[in-house]
């Protein structure tokens, strides 16, 4: 009942941020494989959506088709990443709420469980359905010369989740008021380092190993300073 | 406080409180009260509002009008019946002690003071002296 | 029930190197109004902060209601209300939003018809949005929710900063509405001496993180007095009186500002130094708290020619 009235108020409060990632993404993914579609701009000599291992799945290069879709679903979900984790750990802070949204009668860890629930639900169900929707429209036989593989599905994925990096290194540089050089930076780097070593995998499991790593570690930080009440 | 109808049943009783002067609260409020008697705004037997609705109607510590009625009490101008609450006092059992008549007299020096500086004649503060009474219990 | 509400022992914080709070050692007994007050930057603030468990203290602990300020309960938490300083809500909510938010942590003990009726009295509306209010609006808005779940603790931390008076005569109102209830205790901390005399039964002196008093309003209004010292000759330039607050001196006259010195000691004294006459001269609230509170040996913020 409690946790549900945190859940309820925190997904309000990123829900402006939800739709805006729900409407770009869907717009201008729209866009951007309708766009291949029309004959004119398809270009044969490159296989369209490769199934073939010698496609490097972050190759950001002509030669797949998910190369404007993954810069898309990178920007787009870094964005949100980023606008719900200073949403969720700045906003609060900085607009003097935060004694009357910590003084509750729940229990700490489901205060933040109810903010860190927020953010996944808002990744899966904006990012993340219209990314599902997307790959369907591609699939469906008739809109491409040949079908996405499905390993251009979890690759997408990995796109998504690196949002969620994002977002854990914003909550927790917003958590670090008290010296804040050091864990603002830390928080903000470490990410960037996160996602750099994804960008270089050959294999898609090593790319999500990268990113659950990353966002295994900042969490934990996160949850710790959390509790410990530093702030 | 909050409610909309509001009932002010304090028998015409006017107490007004100065937060920042020098007397303490509760002398302020007893010394109103007391005032009040002397005037004959409230006559032997009347009841004083219960210590919770002054101290809502004020907006003061109830523990600060229980301190005033005490001290009303002590002065004899009140007395307590358990259960049933504060009452005025029959004039006839009250008694001064010697602190108050010295009181009593400070003050008379302070004004007479303040007369003969002024200028006035011994008959003729005696003569103010004796108006002012009369207006007062007359009230 | 716990008779004390409140306690800490050696409460401290430091933030780098400053100190916010300094070895605390404080007590409030059930049932009171108290009144905390201190200057500006006292560590008031922090001192609540830490108390109710928003902030770690460096040294020290503290506890509210028998249970230690780090390991509050979600049922302790329960029975206190906390009013936080410039009532800061969220600004996107609207009022009857925000009333479902807190209502639900607070479902059996909610008192829908004192919220109502507050929101009636104040002139408020359920679907006005808090972004839209006037600052003295939510500070009303922030005293309904914190009375209608009827809290046994109630700790409110400068809750009347800023506001008209009117208003802030609701929030001493409510405070004494609670307080009529079996069991509530209060807590303030003010700037306004004003208010604490009205409404305090203790009052707790903060003065740059340290306690300085905590105590009955009574006992610290008869604790500071004034003496004025009137001398046949020149008044002396040196003497000793225990508890010597501050002194100024003039060609015949002192005039002192004595905490705990009893009347017979004052008595004692001023035939010691062969004064000619002296008087006790009842101060009011505000100026004790100035004099308390004064830095130690400092003359007056203006100069004035020696008389």
């Amino acid at each position: 009942m409690r946790f549900l009235a945190i859940l309820r108020k925190e997904l309000r409060e990123c829900l402006p941020w939800i739709v805006l990632a729900t409407a770009v993404l869907f717009v201008f993914g729209y866009v951007e494989l309708f766009e291949r579609t029309i004959p004119q701009n398809i270009d044969y000599r490159y296989r369209l959506f490769s199934p073939s291992n010698d496609v490097y799945p972050f190759d950001l290069t002509k030669r797949s088709l998910l190369a404007g879709m993954g810069q898309l679903l990178l920007v787009v979900s870094i964005g949100l990443g980023l606008a719900m984790g200073i949403r969720q750990f700045w906003v609060d802070h900085y607009a003097g709420t935060w004694g009357f949204t910590v003084h509750r009668s729940v229990n700490r860890e489901k205060i933040l469980s109810a903010k860190l629930t927020a953010a996944a639900i808002g990744f899966v169900v904006s990012i993340g359905a219209i990314w599902c929707l997307l790959f369907l429209y591609a699939s469906k036989a008739p809109n491409f010369y040949v079908p996405p593989a499905k390993r251009i599905f979890f690759e997408g994925w990995v796109y998504i989740v690196s949002g969620l990096v994002v977002y854990s290194a914003a909550a927790l540089a917003g958590l670090s008021t008290v010296r804040w050089y050091t864990t603002k930076i830390f928080g903000l780097a470490f990410a960037a380092i996160v996602l750099f070593v994804m960008v270089f995998q050959w294999r898609l499991s090593y790319a999500f190993l990268a990113l659950l790593v990353g966002i295994f570690v900042l969490v934990v930080q996160i949850t710790q300073t959390f509790l410990n009440r530093e702030f | 406080m909050f409610d909309k109808i509001r009932l002010i049943d304090l028998m015409g009783l006017w107490v007004q409180i100065s937060p920042g002067s020098d007397e303490p609260v509760y002398v302020q409020v007893a010394e109103q009260i007391s005032e009040a008697i002397a005037r004959g705004e409230l006559s032997s037997g009347d009841k004083l509002p219960p210590v919770r609705k002054l101290a809502a109607e004020l907006v003061i510590n109830p523990n600060t009008v229980a301190r005033a009625y005490s001290r009303l009490e002590q002065a004899g101008l009140v007395v307590t019946k358990t259960g049933s609450g504060t009452y005025v006092s029959d004039p006839k059992l009250r008694k001064a002690d010697a602190a108050d008549f010295n009181i009593l007299t400070e003050r008379m020096d302070t004004l007479i003071t303040r007369g003969l500086n002024l200028g006035l004649e011994q008959q003729d503060l005696i003569e103010m002296f004796k108006t002012r009474v009369e207006k007062f219990t007359k009230k | 029930m716990t008779e004390t509400v409140l306690e800490s022992q050696s409460l401290t914080k430091y933030f780098g190197k400053t100190v916010a709070v300094d070895h605390l050692n404080l007590e409030i007994p059930r049932g009171c109004i108290c009144g905390f007050v201190g200057r500006n930057g006292a560590g008031k603030t922090t001192a609540i902060k830490l108390m109710l468990g928003l902030l770690k203290p460096t040294i020290g602990s503290s506890k509210l209601l028998g249970c230690d300020s780090m390991a509050l309960t979600p049922v302790i938490r329960q029975r206190i209300g906390y009013v936080t300083e410039g009532h800061r809500l969220f600004r996107w909510m609207s009022i009857g939003r925000l009333e479902k938010f807190q209502r639900a942590f607070f479902q059996k003990q909610w008192d829908e018809r004192l919220f109502a009726d507050m929101l009636e009295y104040f002139g408020l509306s359920k679907k006005q949005k808090i972004k839209h209010l006037s600052n003295g609006q939510r500070a009303q808005v922030s005293l309904a929710l914190a009375l209608a779940p009827n809290p046994e603790l109630l700790i409110m931390d400068d809750p009347t900063l800023g506001l008209d008076a009117a208003i802030r005569r609701q929030f001493l109102a409510g405070m004494i509405e609670l307080i009529m209830r079996e069991g509530r205790t209060a807590l303030f901390s003010s700037h306004i001496l004003g208010d604490v005399e009205r409404v305090s039964d203790r009052i707790v002196v903060i003065d740059k993180g340290r306690l300085r008093a905590n105590c009955t309003l009574e006992q610290f209004r008869n604790s500071v007095k004034k003496v004025k010292v009137a001398f046949a000759d020149r008044a002396p330039t040196e003497f000793e009186i225990e508890g010597l607050l501050n002194c100024r001196r003039s060609e015949k006259e002192l005039e002192l500002v004595l905490i705990g010195t009893d009347s017979n000691r004052i008595n004692e004294w001023a035939k010691t130094v062969g004064a000619e006459k002296y008087q006790i001269v009842q101060m009011n609230l505000e100026d004790q708290f100035i004099e308390y509170t004064a830095p130690a040996s400092k003359g007056k913020l203006f100069r004035w020619e020696e008389i």
